[in-house]
């Protein structure tokens, strides 16, 4: 006989036993615990990141009249800079609503491939966000230190004595600093990520494998 | 009685008739009690939360092997919470009495370990099979076409041999 079928003969018989079976009493307190689901830790985390996000843009603008000051002195009130604030925000309400969409897609009534694909895909949004916030900290990290050295006087004055040859050393040294930083920023999330969602991942890969 | 008082109560009810669905899923994919109750927990609250957009037109159980498999396989991660284990502190199976037969009995304890050495997908098959569900019903739960499980499904007898042949 096959070996499964001698399983099913014994598996159909079993039953977990009367006097371990639970009952409406010990039931009832159980709906009320909480749930400790990869969908509610993922959920959490995306709301961390953006508020994250969106409190490191801010904060200082706001917090710091210093700061502000020497923003607008640095970019004249360049109409660039409002496009710039305009497009960011309007970025951030886009994630906001994809997330949004997202989360709701996931349903625990799917099938198991289904629901799978479908948490993957909200972690891909929080992904291609925080991705965009490291390409969007990058450029601002490059471009705050071009303009520092060419309009800030005391920087510019130092940059100034510098040779050419020096000038370029010192320009390449600020944007692999800059690409380092954040490339480790991007490593630490992938990371993250990486074991949170392994079990996920793996039974996914093992239906998609199927498919092919 | 209120509205959600009746929802709670008929899924208290349904529940506690089906739960063996639940404690099976359980036993597959967990290694000892507290790792029971917790999927247990889990799965509860799950269909708990689900309960609501359940249509009649799907019977509970089946509704239950979808949504206990999800939580198993993707869901679930061990959590630190603490579980009321004094309800049922060993888990305990029992069989219907039947001539007992030591080579069978062997065997089967065997395939029991083999069972558990699979991964998360296989294990689904081979419990959707255990359970008597066709081709049909696995392919709808694992969201795969008919031809795949029935391919996987073979798959699986084969590694099972292997793991029991070695």
């Amino acid at each position: 006989m096959d070996e499964l079928d001698l399983l099913k003969k014994d598996w159909q018989k079993t039953s977990y036993v009367d006097n371990k079976q639970l009952t409406s009493v010990d039931i009832y307190p159980m709906l009320h615990k909480k749930s400790s689901s990869i969908v509610k830790t993922l959920f959490y985390i995306s709301i961390a990141e953006l508020v994250f996000w969106v409190i490191l843009n801010t904060i200082p603008y706001f917090a710091s009249d210093e700061y502000r000051a020497e923003l607008e002195t640095m970019f004249h009130g360049s109409t660039w800079i409002l496009i710039f604030t305009i497009f960011s925000y309007a970025v951030i309400l886009l994630f906001v609503y994809l997330l949004f969409k997202s989360y709701k897609d996931i349903s625990v009534t799917d099938n198991v491939r289904k629901l799978m694909k479908n948490i993957l895909k909200t972690r891909k949004v929080i992904k291609y966000y925080v991705l965009y916030n490291l390409i969007m900290a990058f450029l601002s990290i490059s471009y705050g230190m071009y303009e520092s050295a060419t309009n800030d006087p005391e920087v510019s004055a130092q940059f100034a004595e510098f040779s050419d040859k020096q000038m370029f050393v010192a320009m390449l040294f600020m944007i692999v600093g800059a690409g380092l930083f954040i490339g480790l920023i991007w490593i630490f999330y992938r990371l993250i990520y990486g074991i949170l969602l392994k079990k996920l991942n793996r039974n996914y890969n093992e239906l998609k494998k199927l498919e092919v | 009685m209120t509205l959600d008082k009746t929802l709670e109560h008929n899924f208290v009810e349904l529940l506690e008739k089906h739960q063996n669905i639940v404690h099976k899923v359980c036993r597959l994919y967990t290694n000892n009690q507290d790792a029971h109750n917790d999927l247990f927990q889990e799965i509860t609250i799950q269909l708990w939360k689900a309960y609501p957009k359940f249509r009649g037109d799907a019977k509970f159980s089946t509704w239950m092997y979808r949504v206990g498999l999800n939580t198993a396989i993707t869901l679930y991660r061990k959590s630190k919470r603490k579980i009321k284990t004094q309800e049922f502190e060993a888990v305990s199976f029992k069989i219907k009495a039947e001539p007992y037969d030591d080579t069978e009995e062997q065997q089967l304890k065997l395939l029991y370990q083999a069972v558990k050495q699979l991964n998360d997908i296989e294990k689904a098959l081979v419990f959707l099979y255990l359970e008597d569900k066709n081709y049909s019903e696995i392919s709808e739960t694992l969201g795969i076409t008919e031809v795949n499980a029935r391919v996987k499904m073979n798959r699986v007898k084969k590694k099972l041999r292997t793991i029991l042949n070695p």
